[in-house]
């Protein structure tokens, strides 16, 4: 594709605010989204294999259906925190984004189906695991084989969309329109490296689970140690098949030297410190997220240069600033996500740390969050009905 | 130079890509629809219970919200980016203009929805693990945020319709967009589907409860829940009609012969059963309550959402989109200009960057190919293709005419725009003359 077909299929509308800020948030909410990605199928995997083990060895036994219910809550929150990268790619790289779609249409609606087929069957092993039913390890295997596939499918897209090069031929090889939507095309040492983090991912997990529960004392120190172990040696052993992996993606991508890149080494570097020694998994924990946004960065950038070399700069993408509803974002964004969010993570944290009822009305925090996150959802609609009549009020009768 | 900012074409033969679509957009209706109103119902059930101090509508709540998880979070949340995704590939610049007026909506109404998702976890799981005046805010919160997913929602999807004033072109401002004619009424029609939907749904939980006496008294209250929404969904009903575009009304007059039968049955109908759940309750069970939701499902809502993308057309987008991709009016707010007249002149050939060589001139040897492209381009978006498809197939809309006949047909109704419902498709002589040949080699 050349520089100025490309451009010509930006939006004729603009964007609507700084497409720097776009590429922010892209590599901000793509980096939340992975974390989950990587924690369900780290869990998953995991819990098939504790679930072959809980009949015999009572530390699986509590194990297994923690890492299910891990897995199910994480598949929820990926879903929801997918949603936000891809809305912001694709107003500032539009040709990348519909130009894929179009060429992977029927993968794009099989996408849909194959996930919800995966967690609907996902429910099910939870189910089945619960009741002690055998055809646990079974059903969660189809569950898992399922949505590994819907994330490959989105892998699929994430490099379709950086071969602007490829994209004339896929469309039309030999010179004969194919309008079928069926193209697939994989990277394997990319997808490799994006996988193996799920086993550092749910290493640095474990150790976090075990440091959580110690200090409640219906579990016992030997099984808190246990998990605890296992996670270090998933946790060391993962980072450094994924740093091996990496070398190998940046080399290919022709960015093992960027300054963003080498980040990302030494962050893995003291990851892998971190993990090893298992002091406070919490520190590791913040030390992970780190590294998770700089991986995403690198990603983005490795699209970003693409782009540039064959003429497409997002930062020239012409501007049609909408004040109004950048505002209503920014609010919403710090003021009911940032209370809302921390509300119920508040509860959780306590609930996870108390035995029986917590009584969050003896607990101010959570008291306090609870009311200010109401509050702000009261306020806001009705602000939402009173700018909604003054709009409606100004066009109809003005 | 002139190329059109197109993209490459997606079809899916026989149903079309824009069905596809459609198919995941009917599922994602019933199962947020059902999520919002429900979320409503446990605010209600939570007060009372709070209030009267009820631990069995906890239980109540508990199973209906692990039903709901399953249902309508595991379905309303892939399927709800699921149309938006599925919609990229059958439209791309319909969903791309829809994005660059209202990405800051959608990023807001996507905070909502992560407090959505993790507050139903917490609102579930958490019964009986938290105090419950502590539940009670939470499950407030709750219905807040999933109503404001709705009202984040409704501005895009009523701006797909058409914004209902000038304001917006002028401006090219997302307020003006977002706050069109039909925002409000079509915002109440949903609250009551809503609401009638979250009795639906809980009548398949409440009829299968143990306790006969909390299974009445729920069934009941189901009912006339379901009938408060469905009073609502009627009433809201007819003041959305009123604020639909001169177009919708042509296109309404042709379908609601065909539509208005079935419509006065389910009206019937449901007015019965909602009825039997309020009068005699011990008459509903569980099998009974689910195949009343797929008869919503497959009854109501699928030829609803058949109308709707209906009477939008000949645009997917605002009024200023044609459904097949084409811009058709300036935006001076935006600096947009209209294509129409460009594309006259270049024809799909000249304007399309996805045409590969050997087909950017016609001659006697791509001639029907050529013909079949473009037809795929300037149709296919409305009319599935193949004879006897199952989107309003375009073969047998032209059975048994000629290539001279439906070249008449197209230069002089759709190249100067005189069907209200189709878009204005003029393009050079010799691009209709491939077209034509080449449907008529399909169509007998
Ligand atoms: C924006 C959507 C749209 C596009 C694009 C479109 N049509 Fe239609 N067409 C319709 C609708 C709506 C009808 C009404 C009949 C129905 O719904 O079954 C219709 C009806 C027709 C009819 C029947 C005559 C009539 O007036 O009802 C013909 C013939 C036809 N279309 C041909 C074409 C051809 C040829 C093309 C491509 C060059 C095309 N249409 C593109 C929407 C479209």
């Amino acid at each position: 594709m050349d520089a100025a077909t490309l451009n010509l299929l930006r939006d004729p509308a603009g964007v609507p605010f700084y497409p720097v800020v776009f590429q922010a948030l892209y590599v901000l909410t793509f980096a939340l989204h992975a974390a989950f990605v990587l924690l369900s199928l780290g869990s998953m995997g995991l819990s098939l294999f504790g679930a072959t083990r809980q009949g015999r060895d009572p530390h699986w036994k509590i194990l297994t259906p923690h890492l299910i219910q891990t897995g199910k809550l994480s598949v929820s929150i990926l879903i929801v925190l997918g949603v936000a990268p891809l809305l912001f790619t694709q107003v500032i790289y539009d040709p990348n984004w519909y130009v894929t779609n179009a060429l992977s249409g029927v993968w794009v609606f099989a996408f849909i189906y194959l996930l919800i087929l995966g967690y609907l069957t996902y429910y099910w092993y939870y189910y089945a695991n619960k009741k002690g039913s055998s055809s646990n390890v079974l059903v969660g295997t189809v569950s898992f084989l399922l949505l590994v596939f819907a994330g490959v499918l989105m892998h699929n897209f994430a490099v379709e969309s950086i071969q602007p090069d490829q994209w004339m031929q896929w469309y039309a090889p030999q010179g004969v329109v194919d309008t079928s939507g069926t193209n697939f095309h994989i990277q394997p040492i990319r997808l490799a490296f994006l996988v193996s983090l799920a086993i550092p991912v749910v290493g640095i997990f474990l150790q976090n689970y075990s440091q959580f529960l110690s200090t409640r004392n219906d579990f016992s120190k030997e099984y808190l140690g246990f998990v605890s172990s296992m996670g270090t040696k998933f946790a060391s052993i993962g980072l450094i098949i994924s740093a091996v992996l990496y070398a190998f993606w940046t080399l290919e991508a022709g960015v093992l030297l960027h300054p963003l890149s080498l980040a990302t080494v030494a962050g893995v570097v003291v990851l892998l410190l971190l993990a090893i020694k298992n002091s406070n998994s919490y520190i590791t924990t913040g030390v992970l997220v780190v590294v998770a946004l700089l991986i995403s960065s690198v990603r983005e950038y490795i699209k970003y240069q693409i782009m540039i070399d064959v003429g497409y700069n997002i930062y020239d993408y012409p501007m049609n600033i909408d004040w109004p509803s950048v505002i209503m974002f920014l609010l919403t964004f710090v003021f009911l996500g940032f209370t809302g969010v921390a509300f119920i993570t508040t509860m959780a944290w306590n609930v996870g740390k108390t035995q029986g009822v917590f009584d969050a009305q003896n607990h101010t925090a959570t008291r306090r969050l609870a009311s200010v996150t109401l509050w702000i959802l009261v306020a806001w609609c009705l602000f939402y009905f009173a700018w909604g009549m003054m709009v409606l009020f100004k066009n109809v009768l003005g | 130079m002139d190329h059109i900012g197109l993209f490459p074409l997606f079809y899916f033969p026989d149903i079309g890509s824009a069905w596809l679509m459609g198919i995941t957009g009917t599922i994602h209706i019933l199962a947020s629809h059902t999520s919002v109103g429900a979320a409503m119902l446990f605010a209600f059930l939570a007060h009372k219970a709070y209030r009267e101090d009820r631990p069995e509508l906890y239980e109540y709540m508990k199973k209906y919200g692990m039903f709901l998880l399953i249902f309508s979070y595991v379905i309303g949340s892939i399927t709800g980016p699921g149309i938006w995704y599925t919609a990229t590939a059958a439209s791309p610049r319909g969903i791309s203009a829809l994005i660059h007026n209202f990405v800051w909506v959608w990023a807001t109404e996507w905070v909502f929805f992560v407090y959505e998702v993790i507050g139903v976890f917490a609102l579930v799981y958490f019964i009986g693990k938290i105090d419950r005046k502590t539940h009670l805010k939470l499950t407030y919160t709750f219905a807040l945020a999933s109503v404001g997913t709705l009202m984040l929602i409704i501005g895009i999807i009523s701006f797909m319709m058409w914004p209902g004033t000038d304001a917006f072109y002028v401006t090219g401002s997302a307020s003006d967009a977002f706050f069109g004619l039909n925002t409000f009424p079509h915002m109440f029609l949903r609250i009551g589907f809503m609401i009638m939907m979250s009795g639906v749904i809980g009548m398949v939980i409440s009829s299968a409860l143990p306790d006969r006496e909390l299974r009445f008294e729920l069934t009941r209250k189901m009912g006339l829940v379901s009938m408060l929404g469905g009073f609502l969904t009627l009433f809201f009903f007819m003041w959305y009609i009123s604020t639909l575009p001169e177009s919708a009304e042509v296109l309404l007059d042709l379908y609601l012969p065909d539509i208005i039968a079935t419509r006065i049955g389910l009206m019937v109908a449901f007015s019965l059963y909602f009825a039997v759940a309020v009068f005699v309750p011990r008459l509903i069970n569980q099998p009974l309550a689910s195949v009343m939701v797929a008869v919503v499902l497959v009854v109501g809502l699928w030829p609803g959402e058949k109308l709707r993308e209906s009477l939008r057309k000949p645009y997917v987008a605002g009024r200023y989109i044609y459904s097949n991709q084409i811009i058709s009016r300036d935006v001076p707010g935006k600096g947009i200009k209209s294509e129409v007249e460009q594309l006259a002149q270049v024809g799909f050939l000249g304007a399309s960057p996805w045409i590969p060589d050997r087909l950017r001139t016609i001659t006697p040897e791509n001639r029907l190919e050529v013909g079949h492209l473009l037809t795929k381009r300037a149709c296919s978006n409305c009319h599935s293709l193949e004879k006897g498809g199952k989107f309003r197939p375009l073969m047998d809309k032209v059975a048994g005419w000629d290539a001279a006949t439906i070249k008449t047909f197209m230069q002089t109704s759709l190249a100067t725009g005189a069907i209200p419902y189709m878009p204005k498709i003029a393009l050079p002589e010799a691009e209709f003359d491939a077209m034509a040949a080449w449907i008529a080699t399909q169509n007998h």
